[in-house]
């Protein structure tokens, strides 16, 4: 890489439970994510991809420090956030956005659309008055809305109309860097593509990097430039798309790669015996080696 | 405003209790123009008269009768609804802008303040609500002020665990999670994106409340707690008149259908404001 990355996380960690209930009693902990490392260079797609649960959501809102890691570091370009209070932190707000993954809940029922917009612009000070105005229905043309939507109220949209409001939001400040959650599992799969076909386009025009988080491989494909592949709050295996589709290494790399469902009704799906997570729970200390240039697989099981 | 009335005038139990409500309002704050006999004035010669149309506009009729003391059943319920009204709705103000706050700020905030609001609240319930008010009305002596206050202290607590409710789950909500990644401020996510959200219930708690502390002031003033005497009210009217129930009906009967109407007007018109202000059922005619 010649640019330095736009994100660079090292040994990022963040478990849920532990203390001790009011009886004493010591509860469980649960590692949600364990020493997860990615960079993500600028104007660049990773995936990051696992089934309900292997914590790849967490590892979002940790990036962004939505949800504070308990060890590990997260750099945007160069800077060290995870010493930053909240107040240090609002600066970085600027460059990172999420998109949430339903469309539905993640805009306030209560709030004229536009003004949703438009809020990141005013909490940063930006802009005001009827610039801001401007700059919203600007926002609202790039995202594919009609500018005239701006005073309707989030329910009067659509699935994907909506997750074009949550777009035109997170990109309000022009940011470097955006964590999309599962953008588009919930939407019509007839959606699904003019959306991911968006952030590409608001891609190429504003050279954003994404973390892309998706439970399935097939849409990651079209939009990614490497995938993370993430089990149990490790990433098992990472490399550029190309690479892990042709060659993966880690057998649950392969479970999901052979899960994707193919177009053809003559196509006779191979048996395959289920993966087995319980029996493959990744080793919390076992290293990440590089098979090839590029392509890092987790040392326990590499085929 | 235009919007207001064409909406209102879509539903007609709104439309009911808001006219309802708007001539008990109106006749409470015009009370002192209106050519009304004076409601403190007894007249012992027609004491207990019965209600009567019968020379209307003559002066000295009493349409609605008179009670024990010869005083216009008519002019007191009017002049009382004046001090029933003032008391009941600042004490439901008050109690609902103090309880949505502290509502808001348990359920946002969590940990610390949490606990502590909760417990306050917890300790409240434990103790009847008319004991609490007759242990701070008896301490702190019956005045108006003091009856507003502990009809607040008496109504806050509804209003706070509701509300605290409903922010646990507006908490979890991805916009409120989107606030905070664009680095919204935490009283900018509690006022503008919780606050909203919350007003709902927290209306319709507030009709229910103002319905129940217009019942709590009247049993306070039929306690002998609330306004006191020749001021009317209508707990007092109430109170004094149970003893001629059976030969007077008219003395309690008025009192106590002018508290119906006013309850009814209340909630009717709060459960159509709660619809007005609900965006989705706004648009949705």
């Amino acid at each position: 890489m010649t640019q330095p990355p736009v994100i660079e996380v090292n040994g990022l960690m963040r478990s849920y439970g532990g203390g001790r209930t009011l009886l004493g009693r010591e509860k469980p902990v649960i590692h949600a994510i364990n020493d997860v490392s990615f960079q993500i260079a600028e104007g660049e797609t990773l995936g990051l991809v696992g089934e309900s649960g292997s914590g790849k959501s967490t590892t979002g809102r940790a990036v962004l420090h939505l949800e504070r890691p308990d060890a590990g570091s997260v750099r945007f370009r160069g800077t060290e956030l995870s010493t930053l209070g909240q107040q240090g932190l609002k600066p970085y707000r600027k460059h990172m956005q999420m998109i949430f993954q339903d469309p539905y809940s993640a805009l306030n029922p209560r709030m004229k659309v536009g003004r949703f917009v438009g809020e990141p612009l005013v909490v940063h000070g930006v802009d005001s008055g009827s610039s801001l105005q401007d700059r919203v229905a600007e926002l609202f043309k790039l995202v594919g809305l009609d500018p005239s939507f701006m005073s309707r109220y989030p329910h009067e949209f659509s699935g994907g109309q909506r997750q074009r409001i949550n777009i035109a939001r997170a990109i309000a400040l022009q940011p470097g860097f955006i964590v999309a959650d599962e953008p588009i599992t919930a939407l019509d799969v007839s959606i699904q593509a003019q959306i991911v076909n968006l952030f590409q386009d608001l891609q190429d025009q504003l050279g954003l990097a994404y973390l892309f988080i998706a439970h399935d491989l097939s849409m990651v494909r079209y939009l990614c430039q490497r995938v993370a592949v993430m089990l149990r709050g490790r990433i098992v295996e990472m490399a550029p798309t190309e690479q892990i589709f042709a060659d993966p290494r880690h057998p649950y790399t392969r479970s999901l790669l052979a899960a994707i469902p193919v177009p053809d009704p003559d196509r006779v799906r191979p048996d395959r015996p289920p993966f087995d997570v319980a029996a493959n729970v990744p080793p919390r200390e076992a290293p990440l080696i590089e098979v090839s240039p590029d392509h890092f697989v987790l040392d326990h099981q590499v085929q | 405003m235009t919007h207001f009335l064409k909406d209102l005038s879509r539903s007609r139990a709104g439309l009911f209790g808001f006219v309802l409500l708007v001539v008990i309002v109106a006749l409470a704050l015009l009370a002192p123009l209106l050519d009304l006999p004076d409601p403190t004035r007894g007249d012992l010669r027609a004491r207990l008269a019965g209600p009567t149309w019968q020379g209307l506009f003559s002066p000295g009729a009493h349409p609605l009768g008179t009670d024990e003391v010869g005083r216009d059943i008519l002019s007191r319920l009017i002049h009382g609804s004046r001090m029933t009204l003032m008391v009941a709705s600042t004490a439901v103000v008050l109690g609902g802008i103090v309880g949505t706050v502290l509502g808001i700020l348990a359920g946002y905030k969590g940990g610390f303040i949490d606990r502590l609001l909760m417990r306050l609240v917890d300790i409240q319930l434990a103790i009847p609500l008319m004991l609490l008010a007759l242990l701070v009305v008896a301490a702190l002596g019956p005045s108006i002020r003091n009856v507003v206050l502990v009809l607040a202290l008496t109504s806050w607590i509804r209003y706070a665990r509701i509300i605290r409710a409903q922010v646990l789950s507006l908490r979890e909500r991805e916009f409120v999670q989107s606030a905070r990644a664009i680095g919204a401020s935490t009283a900018r996510i509690m006022f503008l994106h919780i606050l909203p959200n919350v007003l709902t219930p927290a209306l319709v708690v507030g009709t229910l409340e103002l319905a129940r502390v217009i019942i709590m002031d009247a049993a306070l003033s039929f306690l002998g707690l609330g306004v006191q005497p020749p001021t009317p009210s209508w707990g007092r009217m109430l109170a004094d008149g149970r003893v001629y129930l059976s030969s007077a009906w008219w003395t309690v009967t008025f009192p106590g259908l002018a508290i119906v109407l006013t309850v009814l007007s209340v909630n009717l018109f709060g459960d159509w404001l709660r619809d007005y202000f609900d965006p989705k059922t706004r648009s949705a005619k």
